[in-house]
């Protein structure tokens, strides 16, 4: 267990990145450690998925850079950043319908035994993987269509795990889900964060990510409107957010240090 | 949520281990288990979890519904007709909802108390009640669902605050105990979304009274209990009976004052014994050091070895012990229970008593049993919780 005062395992730097005239990130700079749920929260076009983009390797970054340990790194692509131990689940959980779960888990990377897949070790895998996020899948050869909303999101979440990342994105994951689904996944991000992954966890309600976060991170128009602590009050998040207030010394090295600090000390709003 | 809880009806006593009854048994038990774990399936797929063979699966569970322990009701799979396994229920459904002050959780059992279905959701720090009852609401209906139960089967729901509350109005009776709870009416708010009664106690109060009955101090006309989670609360039963005070505010000793010029606590009196051993207290001491740590990485940590969490557990342990006894003196003294958060915060009330080391003792405890405890501390292990213990406790001085 490492606190937060260690290297960060997962470092963003001065990152731009532009889709045509807009401009989704603006020189944001963020740090994820290990043992840690970093909330990323913002408004519609805020750019937080941009950002679970570019920390999993899904687009490269217009400027800055991404250290990785301190080292800078390229991702030119999810599956090297997964070969690097960051692992994403995005929000359409991209998984495939008609092959059952373990086919899915392992979709791509299958373990083989000569010439032929290996079934037994597969499957066995699969429910060790399950098992350890307490997973309520009734069976690992149901197709995945058959399972709940909750259930495919332990189902994608499990084959981010394949392979032990540090780092896990994940990008909205309750946002289609029930009330106890959602319940299961928040339980899952504890579980994941005491397991020592660090979690990226990208949402637009603040109230669930406030159950789980360390730190919460606000975007607003691509651009870091403020660092706060995970007990930070609603009310100075959503002020981030909306943009009622502004961050403190216009630049993020400075946002950080003045807004954690007001975010920890939200009680004295009122 | 485990295969202990197996009815006695259909355990045998004694079973030879390897033979074919224990065998029968053990699958008897893992499909139990399985329709506990997941609240409703079908056989097929209670073969699939449980890795028995559809035949087996169908003649145990042709044998447990006979014995009422399962309950089947036709249904479809991917089109074909398949058979729903729950639970067996008799006389409908009673739930149970906590909200901690991180976490809430939702349970539910049938009139026999066996617990059917049970769920854990973190909460933010500060909850609001609007959206916490609202959600509370809607997991108990799912939950309800998922049970493949109607909403009508719902007979009543308690719920457990970590405040004082009004038992008769069912409303948050001291003001600034739960930021944004102030004078909510709970039980007036579920009982409309839920259209069942709800009744809304303290939840240091409840977890005393699961103890007086079932638990740790059943047989005991007094018992006393000790909630320590984030905050800390108290719960005093005599004769049987909770004793709630003026305002709910009976045996909160989290809001005992402790030192005359201590820091000003949240209920608005001075060097309360929450503002030593609250949760945010405890962080706060680590936060320079160590960063943002949840209750839980601390307790992990301590056990790990990690000097300043230990250290921070120990200090709490010694407020802790010093308070009780001041409640306790005025009553006629027969048994202590402590319900500590320990490897999970907010799944303390009844199940965790802290009578056996294992099932997680309270920090105090804990502190205590460490071996480098200082030689001044020791006496006052004797006065750890025992029923069988006289009315007073051996180091009787200190304490009184």
């Amino acid at each position: 267990m490492t606190g937060v005062p260690d290297q960060p395992v997962l470092a963003v730097r001065g990152v731009s990145k532009s889709f045509g005239g807009v401009r989704a990130l603006v020189d944001v700079d963020v740090d994820v450690h290990e043992h840690e749920v970093l909330a990323v929260v913002g408004d519609n076009g805020a750019g937080k998925s941009t950002l679970a983009g570019i920390l999993a390797g899904a687009f490269r970054p217009d400027e800055g850079q991404l250290l990785l340990d301190g080292a800078p790194v390229a991702l030119d692509s999810p599956k090297q950043a997964h070969a690097l131990g960051i692992a994403a689940v995005f929000q359409d959980l991209a998984l495939v319908d008609d092959l059952d779960v373990v086919e899915n888990l392992f979709l791509g990377r299958e373990t083989l035994q000569g010439p032929f897949l290996d079934e037994v070790s597969m499957e066995r895998e699969a429910w060790t993987l399950l098992d350890q996020l307490a997973a309520t899948v009734p069976s690992v050869r149901l197709p995945v269509q058959a399972l709940s909303g909750g259930q495919r999101q332990v189902v994608a979440v499990a084959r981010a795990l394949l392979g032990e990342p540090r780092v896990i994105v994940l990008d909205e994951p309750t946002a289609s889900l029930g009330v106890r689904q959602s319940a299961e996944v928040l339980n899952l991000i504890e579980r994941l964060r005491e397991r020592g992954h660090a979690v990226v966890l990208v949402s637009h309600q603040a109230g669930e990510l406030q159950a789980v976060a360390d730190r919460i991170l606000v975007l607003r128009l691509g651009r870091v409107h403020g660092e706060f602590a995970g007990d930070a009050s609603y009310e100075d998040l959503l002020a981030a957010m909306t943009g009622a207030v502004r961050p403190v010394r216009g630049e993020h090295d400075a946002v950080p240090r003045g807004a954690r600090h007001a975010g920890g000390a939200g009680v004295v709003r009122r | 949520m485990n295969s202990g809880r197996y009815p006695s009806a259909v355990r045998a006593d004694r079973v030879t281990p390897g033979s074919q009854t224990s065998l029968r048994e053990a699958n008897r038990a893992r499909i139990v288990s399985a329709v506990q774990q997941r609240g409703s399936l079908t056989q097929v797929e209670l073969a699939g979890v449980t890795g028995l063979s559809p035949a087996t699966v169908s003649n145990i569970v042709k044998e447990l519904t006979g014995a009422g322990v399962l309950h089947t009701s036709p249904s479809t799979r991917s089109g074909r007709r398949a058979l729903q396994v729950t639970l067996a229920r008799t006389l409908g459904l009673v739930a149970g909802v906590h909200f901690g002050t991180r976490s809430l959780r939702v349970a539910l059992a049938d009139a026999s108390m066996r617990v059917l279905a049970d769920q854990r959701m973190p909460l933010a720090p500060d909850h609001r009640a609007d959206t916490g009852l609202q959600r509370a609401a809607l997991l108990v209906a799912e939950m309800v669902a998922s049970l493949d139960a109607a909403p009508g089967e719902l007979l009543g729901v308690g719920v457990g605050v970590p405040a004082p509350v009004d038992v008769r109005a069912g409303r948050i009776s001291t003001v600034g105990m739960m930021r944004g709870w102030d004078g909510v009416a709970v039980a007036e708010v579920l009982e409309t979304e839920l259209d069942a009664p709800v009744s809304v106690d303290n939840d240091a109060n409840l977890g005393a009274l699961a103890e007086a009955r079932f638990g740790a101090a059943a047989g005991h006309d007094a018992a006393a209990y000790l909630r320590v989670s984030h905050g800390v609360g108290g719960g005093l039963v005599l004769g049987g009976r909770l004793v709630h005070g003026r305002g709910g505010v009976a045996g909160e000793i989290g809001h005992v004052t402790i030192d005359e010029n201590g820091p000003i606590c949240r209920c608005g009196n001075r060097g309360c014994l929450e503002t030593f051993v609250g949760a945010n207290v405890l962080l706060g001491m680590l936060s320079e050091s160590r960063g943002h740590l949840t209750l839980r990485d601390v307790i992990a940590r301590a056990r790990e070895g990690d000097p300043g969490c230990r250290r921070v557990l120990f200090d709490a342990g010694q407020h802790l012990a010093w308070r009780p006894p001041t409640c306790a003196t005025s009553s006629t003294r027969r048994s202590w229970w402590s319900a500590a958060s320990s490897p999970r915060p907010g799944r303390s009330s009844s199940a965790r008593s802290a009578r056996s080391s294992s099932s997680g003792p309270s920090p105090a405890r804990r502190a205590r049993s460490r071996s480098w405890r200082p030689s001044w501390a020791r006496p006052r292990r004797s006065a750890a919780p025992s029923p069988s213990r006289s009315t007073r406790p051996a180091s009787a001085g200190r304490w009184g």
